[in-house]
């Protein structure tokens, strides 16, 4: 089975004392130690302020993954509001707001693959967004 | 008094080519370029509970400003997990070793981020958490 590995270095001087931590995992089936097999790798330019779909559960056939979303934008003031909820029903109905990227951010997450993933641009211009899911 | 993170992604057989994915984001004020100021600092708890656990309570003060979440599941057992929700809507499960990093809006005192132990037993023993968060605002005293 592949081999996926993900790293984050975290860095933080806001304390007196800083802050520095390195971890990595590699990603596995759920709860075993046999690595994922599964990789969609998409890039999107959004061109409204409607929120949309962005990774749906019917693109992935597990019931364990893990996503990384991407705001590529070098405007500080442009961001992507990240929504998980549920799905059907006339998707994308999703309210739960799980945080705004704002450009230049990044998100790491697993995902249960209950609901659908939406995404709603901050402004109509142009907004590209770049996302993984591994499964 | 920056913050930043870094994410790398590698695997050399997932796909026909390798994969490498590196990006850093410095983490700042909400559309703005002046850094995140507030943070709890590393933080450590040992979870056994399979009931919903407010890791981090939101702050209606934090809706449309910035913060950012770091949360890993340091338990080696492979089979264990946390279950993490925000305002009782299930994100997923973070296994032995897996760590997340992501926006949090806290669109109202709901917003809470919760863990669960879910699996855990008796014999399986305590799952511990690290966690931080970093963000802005003026009088959130998050988890106080």
């Amino acid at each position: 089975m592949p081999t996926t590995n993900a790293t984050i270095a975290l860095s933080s001087d806001i304390t007196d004392n800083a802050l520095s931590v390195t971890n990595t995992t590699t990603l596995n089936t759920a709860g075993t130690t046999v690595g994922l097999d599964a990789m969609t790798s998409v890039t999107k330019v959004l061109s409204s302020t409607n929120q949309v779909d962005l990774i749906t559960t019917g693109t992935v056939s597990t019931t364990h993954a893990y996503v990384y979303i991407n705001n590529p934008s070098t405007d500080n003031t442009e961001f992507f509001k990240i929504t998980i909820g549920a799905a059907g029903g006339g998707s994308p109905t999703d309210t739960e707001e799980i945080g705004r990227l704002y450009g230049g951010d990044w998100m790491w997450f697993p995902w249960d693959v209950d609901d659908d993933i939406c995404i709603t641009p901050s402004v109509a211009t142009d907004m590209t967004v770049e996302f993984q899911v591994f499964s | 008094m920056a913050t930043t993170a870094t994410i790398t992604l590698t695997s050399a057989d997932i796909a026909g080519d390798p994969v490498n994915v590196s990006k850093t984001a410095t983490c700042t004020k909400a559309g703005a370029t002046t850094d995140l100021d507030q943070s709890t600092g590393l933080q450590r708890v040992h979870l056994r509970s399979t009931a919903n656990k407010v890791l981090l309570a939101a702050n209606a003060e934090g809706n449309d400003l910035a913060a950012k979440v770091y949360i890993i599941n340091k338990a080696t057992d492979p089979t264990l997990y946390l279950t993490i929700t925000i305002n009782a809507q299930t994100i997923g499960k973070l296994y032995a070793g897996d760590w997340m990093f992501i926006p949090w809006s806290q669109t109202d005192t709901a917003a809470n981020i919760e863990v669960a132990a879910t699996n855990h037993t008796a014999g399986t023993g305590d799952i511990p958490v690290e966690y931080a968060l970093f963000h802005e605002d003026t009088d959130f005293l998050t988890n106080a």
